[in-house]
């Protein structure tokens, strides 16, 4: 009897441990994305170590004038000892990388219509007032006398500070990284409030456009002497300025935004992306650590609130964002 | 006709002889603490079922350790209360260790506090000479969810933020005093600055030293009323053995295994630390922790006019009927099986808490959504 009494007992307690160390992210209608620990790292998009991750329908929806689009993007995480790995799928028919091109109709240079699709994922890095609840709404920031149209991303305060990987299929996606920058207050708040918030890790990176002093035709072209890396872009380190423009024909194109080699703490996020069958799917990875002030240390015994935002065709805010989310690690 | 067992029959003669007949005051004069340790307690004292009196006194020492050590790097105001928690937990080293066994040791309490009781009761050792020990042991019900009341909030995050509003709801359902505890735990019509300072004096302070006037009544009580003997009652010829070191060895031990066994737990699975407080997120709905569910889903059940018989009609009566036990049951048979009313009214009060507790799981953890 009183082996059953102390089975019973010690099953009690136990239950009373587990069930007080059974963390409840989803208490606060925070969507909890788990990231599941692995000793190999994925190789790509299609690694099968991915099928280990828990998949997550993460609901995006527009606000304003967007409000009634809607979507989903399944989101998988897995980390390994020293980085972690996002896989980001969500639907979009048409792959847009355009980028406002340049497009020579035999007479002049002018843009196409088209802009690309992107996707930005926003962290903490120092802890940003309501974020964890409120997301990505608590990072637009204006002036009460200016429109809607001319909110810029930044924090309320500097001393709150946000971790911002912008992956752009026209800008970023050809050197295979997500544009790695950081958040803070508008650079002008009490202006005019053009210069966001929004400002770039160190290091180099980023895009040139493409154009000429006047603006009315492309500067750069493919250097005749090199294959393109990466067909379909021009890259700038294989760029040369064009000397004479009477060769082109009718039709051809020269991309507008040309993406600059990415290096140092700006080439932290890397990326693999695919558009097939009318999805993209973008896998990210980063160090947990990177060891700079300009990123979120990914410290695995912590939950994250971040945000993620969907960009169709946009060069603009527009976009379709999630609520609140929260990375929890589990080994 | 029934009657009530002496003293000298039933406890002096078993329980620390040495301590029996003399006041405190005179322990304190003759070198209380020598003759402490010189002092005898019955062999029978040492056994598995009464192990949780020592694993709570063992968990309330530990909680008292890990509180100051947190208390060290706290800040109590919003919002850099929130940091002030995560620095400690996530950037001093052992930090999440300390805060876990602090989380792990109360749920551990409240489990070993409701098993003590339980088997006092069952035992019948609520009997007389030894009422005031039960009534002073009923009272620690009262006073540990207090701790977990006033403690929730200090970190500031939702779950505590949100759970302090929802008990303060319930509080505030109280008819004539509900809106005055309310007014005196916040401060003001808003759960902030106030509430959070009166709640951490009241968590670090005040309740500490109830807890320990409670600890030392309780204890005072079972020195001079003794340990319940055989439920046969035949304690004639109960072997000794010695406080020192037996008893404290004991302690020590338990106090050592207990630290040992819930460091680890806290390592491996450290105490979660949610997001932030936003008092602006009225969609935030905490989930009840296993302790509570069962009131918790009482107070679902009375809603509306009828809240207060779910918030503090039957909690309360439950208390009272525990603190009145010994008035109530007092005939001298301590055996369960000539107890059956006792037992089975203890049955069904066990049995309709774990079957609230049950349903409440299942609101909240397993069809959150309904």
């Amino acid at each position: 009897m009183s082996k059953w009494l102390i089975a019973g007992i010690a099953a009690l307690s136990g239950a009373a441990i587990v069930f007080a160390a059974t963390p409840s992210p989803e208490d606060v209608g925070v969507m909890a994305i788990t990231a599941r620990h692995v000793k190999t790292p994925p190789v790509g998009i299609d690694d099968p170590v991915w099928q280990r991750a828990v998949p997550v329908l993460v609901p995006v929806a527009g606000r304003l004038e967007m409000a009634d689009v809607q979507g989903t993007v399944s989101t998988k995480v897995l980390f390994t000892d020293d980085e972690l790995f996002f896989l980001l799928s969500w639907e979009d028919p048409t792959q847009s990388i355009t980028k406002e091109s340049w497009r020579f109709d035999g007479e002049k240079w002018s843009h196409l219509k088209g802009d690309e699709d992107r996707i930005a994922l926003l962290f903490e890095i120092d802890r940003i007032s309501q974020f964890s609840s409120k997301s990505c709404a608590v990072v637009c920031h204006s002036p009460a006398d200016l429109p809607r149209a001319q909110w810029k991303l930044a924090t309320r305060s500097p001393a709150e500070k946000g971790d911002l990987w912008h992956w752009k299929a026209a800008r970023s996606a050809p050197y295979r990284h997500a544009d790695d920058g950081w958040l803070t207050v508008a650079g002008n708040p009490s202006g005019s409030y053009r210069e966001t918030g929004r400002r770039f890790d160190t290091g180099s990176g980023g895009d040139v456009k493409n154009e000429t002093s006047d603006g009315l035709r492309p500067r750069y072209m493919q250097d005749p002497a090199r294959k393109p890396s990466v067909p379909g872009f021009l890259l700038m380190e294989e760029a040369v300025a064009i000397s004479d423009y009477s060769g082109f024909k009718s039709g051809d194109v020269i991309p507008y935004r040309l993406p600059v080699k990415p290096d140092g703490s700006r080439f932290d996020v890397k990326a693999e992306s695919r558009h097939k069958d009318g999805r993209w799917t973008v896998m990210l990875h980063r160090k947990l650590d990177t060891g700079r002030d300009d990123d979120v240390v990914f410290d695995v015994r912590k939950r994250f609130s971040f945000a993620i935002a969907v960009f169709d065709d946009s060069g603009a805010d527009h976009s379709k964002a999630t609520r609140s989310l929260s990375l929890v690690f589990q080994r | 006709m029934t009657a009530t067992p002496s003293r000298d029959e039933n406890a002096m003669a078993n329980v620390l002889p040495d301590m029996s007949e003399q006041k405190p005051s005179d322990l304190c004069a003759r070198g209380g603490i020598a003759q402490l340790l010189q002092a005898e307690v019955p062999a029978d004292g040492i056994c598995w079922h009464r192990f949780f009196g020592a694993l709570q006194l063992a968990l309330i020492g530990l909680l008292f350790l890990t509180g100051v050590l947190m208390a060290l790097a706290y800040t109590p105001v919003p919002g850099t209360a929130y940091d002030s928690v995560d620095y400690f937990q996530f950037s001093l080293p052992f930090g999440d260790v300390v805060r876990g066994v602090h989380h792990y040791a109360w749920n551990l309490l409240l489990m070993a506090m409701g098993l003590h009781l339980l088997r006092a009761l069952v035992v019948g050792a609520y009997k007389a000479p030894r009422q005031p020990v039960w009534i002073s042991g009923v009272l620690f019900l009262l006073v540990l969810p207090l701790f977990i009341i006033t403690g929730d909030l200090l970190p500031w995050d939702q779950k505590g933020y949100w759970s302090t509003q929802v008990r303060f709801s319930i509080i505030g359902s109280i008819p004539v005093v509900g809106d005055f505890l309310v007014q005196l735990f916040r401060g003001g019509p808003l759960t902030g600055i106030v509430a959070l300072t009166r709640l951490y004096v009241l968590h670090i302070l005040l309740l500490p030293c109830a807890l320990v006037l409670l600890i030392g009544l309780h204890m005072y009580f079972l020195a001079t009323r003794g340990l319940s003997g055989p439920v046969s009652g035949n304690a004639a010829q109960r072997p000794k053995a010695p406080f020192m070191p037996a008893i404290v060895n004991r302690g020590l031990a338990v106090f050592l295994l207990s630290a040992i066994v819930l460091a680890l737990v806290a390592w491996q699975w450290p105490a979660a630390l949610g997001d932030p407080a936003d008092p602006t997120d009225s969609a935030f709905i905490p989930r009840p922790e296993w302790w509570v569910l069962s009131l918790n889903q009482l107070v679902a059940i009375f809603k509306g006019p009828f809240m207060v018989i779910g918030s503090a009609i039957i909690p309360g009566g439950i208390v009272f009927l525990l603190g009145a036990l010994p008035f109530l049951d007092r005939a001298p048979e301590r055996r369960p099986s000539k107890r059956m009313g006792v037992m089975l009214a203890a049955a069904a009060v066990i049995a309709a808490l774990t079957a609230l507790s049950v349903m409440g799981y299942v609101e909240h953890f397993v069809r959150p959504g309904h």
